[in-house]
């Protein structure tokens, strides 16, 4: 069985109300999640508390969960960053002031596992084939939490030239990664 | 919306970056009556796609408590609802849950641990008054410069996240000027700007130089007006209030840092413009 397949054998666990299955989803995908959080957040104590949310609704919403609109990772992925960015918007630009000014929480950081070095290569040679305006919109999109609007500001280009960015970078993304 | 609008915006909504408004439109498509197996095509690929973004960064194992809490919210009966609503745009009730269990700040463990070592330093005392006395000043004396740096620390965050929720504060950043190769800027910076007559710069990076001083000019109708010096503390981040009467005579065009002899130019920069970020206009 793939990883892919295993992963909705195990989310149809937790559907049923598994908590061991949800544990093994949390095995699974947390060090992911927590790395991810802990780059969009640049705080621990944020990042800890979205991860708990993250699969506290992937709990309650195990039975919300379609195949066919992606993989269960896809899927814990869209539902932590939506509540990194809810979080971010909340915190108005603070997160970019502390950004630039280095006023941020990282000391402590958790020490990282070995990386996928194989799917790094592979996005890093892609992500390095896109125009730098597509790959910075994509950046500020995905790392920054910041919608189309904040990026034609934080820019200067705009709307249009941003949303044309956003679309044919990942889309150019998915062809180069699947090809 | 049409399927093919949908499409157009897939991609911007797979990646978060719709606002919450546009984002429901699209969710409400895809909740209409269907089926629609393009768009939700459509859908997973785009998430796959930034799915693998997250490839790039090294796995990090969480800390324990942070499966405890998980398991701790469920125990106390938030049950899996199987006809939830789709992925919310705004916060759910979950955070509730967890806000309970948020982690201890790291810098409750620096209070603790300042704690311990007073304490530890009380026992030596009981054993060896002498030493211990001059250790434990030392140790006083230190934990109280560090409490009053995180004190300023705060104090001046809280200003600037004042400042940045005040309508119409615009974020300039700074960057090296010339820019291309060359001498790097010795710092980076920024200027919160709100164009009713408040400007905070904040930098960091910055040496502190015995013969020179950091200086802030706002750039108006084409001439350079001293903003005020920028003194770097001793980790060199630089929060320095930008002279609010020099904010009074309309939209600046630009920020400007330049490096100055001790006490700064009064009439324009002379020495080198190291930092330069332009004003975005209304």
């Amino acid at each position: 069985m793939t990883r892919p397949a295993e992963d909705r054998t195990v989310l149809d666990a937790v559907r049923r109300g598994d908590q061991r299955s949800l544990e093994e989803l949390y095995r699974r995908h947390s060090p992911r999640l927590y790395a991810l959080l802990l780059r969009m957040l640049r705080e621990t104590a944020d990042a800890e508390e979205v991860l708990q949310e993250t699969f506290i609704d992937a709990w309650r919403r195990a039975g919300e969960y379609s195949a066919s609109r992606g993989s269960v990772e896809a899927w814990l992925i869209t539902i932590a960053r939506s509540r990194a960015i809810d979080r971010i918007r909340n915190r108005g630009a603070r997160l970019r002031l502390v950004k630039q000014s280095e006023q941020l929480a990282t000391a402590d950081a958790p020490q990282p596992e070995p990386p996928d070095v194989h799917a790094q290569t592979r996005l890093r040679k892609a992500l390095g084939t896109l125009p730098p305006e597509q790959r910075r919109a994509l950046e500020l999109a995905y790392w920054d939490g910041l919608s189309q609007s904040e990026i034609s500001r934080e820019t200067g280009d705009p709307l249009g030239t941003v949303k044309t960015r956003v679309r044919l970078g990942l889309q150019r993304l998915a062809e180069l990664l699947a090809g | 919306m049409t399927h093919q609008e949908f499409l157009d915006q897939v991609d911007a909504y797979a990646l978060g970056a719709l606002e919450p408004t546009e984002a429901r439109v699209l969710e409400q498509h895809l909740a209409g009556e269907g089926p629609h197996p393009l768009c939700e095509a459509a859908l997973a690929r785009a998430r796959e796609t930034v799915a693998t973004l997250a490839a790039d960064l090294r796995p990090v194992s969480p800390p324990p408590r942070v499966w405890e809490g998980i398991a701790s919210a469920i125990a106390r009966g938030q049950e899996p609802a199987s006809r939830a609503p789709e992925l919310p745009s705004t916060p759910a009730p979950a955070r509730e849950a967890v806000r309970a269990l948020r982690p201890i700040p790291p810098w409750t463990y620096s209070i603790a641990a300042a704690a311990v070592v007073i304490l530890v330093l009380g026992g030596i005392n009981v054993r060896d008054a002498r030493r211990s006395a001059a250790q434990a000043s030392a140790a006083a004396a230190e934990c109280a410069k560090d409490l009053a740096e995180a004190r300023i620390d705060v104090l001046r965050k809280d200003d600037a996240l004042q400042l940045l929720q005040e309508p119409g504060t615009q974020l300039v950043s700074l960057k090296p000027s010339p820019p291309g190769p060359g001498p790097s800027a010795p710092g980076t910076g920024v200027v919160l700007f709100n164009p009713r007559g408040r400007a905070l710069f904040v930098g960091k990076s910055f040496q502190a130089q015995a013969t020179r001083d950091y200086e802030l000019w706002i750039i108006r109708d084409g001439r350079p007006i001293a903003a005020g010096l920028l003194p770097p503390g001793p980790d060199g981040r630089v929060f320095s209030e930008v002279r609010p009467d020099v904010l009074t005579g309309g939209r600046p065009a630009a920020f400007a840092v330049s490096v100055e002899p001790k006490g700064g130019e009064r009439d324009a920069p002379k020495g080198p413009i190291i930092l330069t970020g332009a004003v975005a206009a209304p």
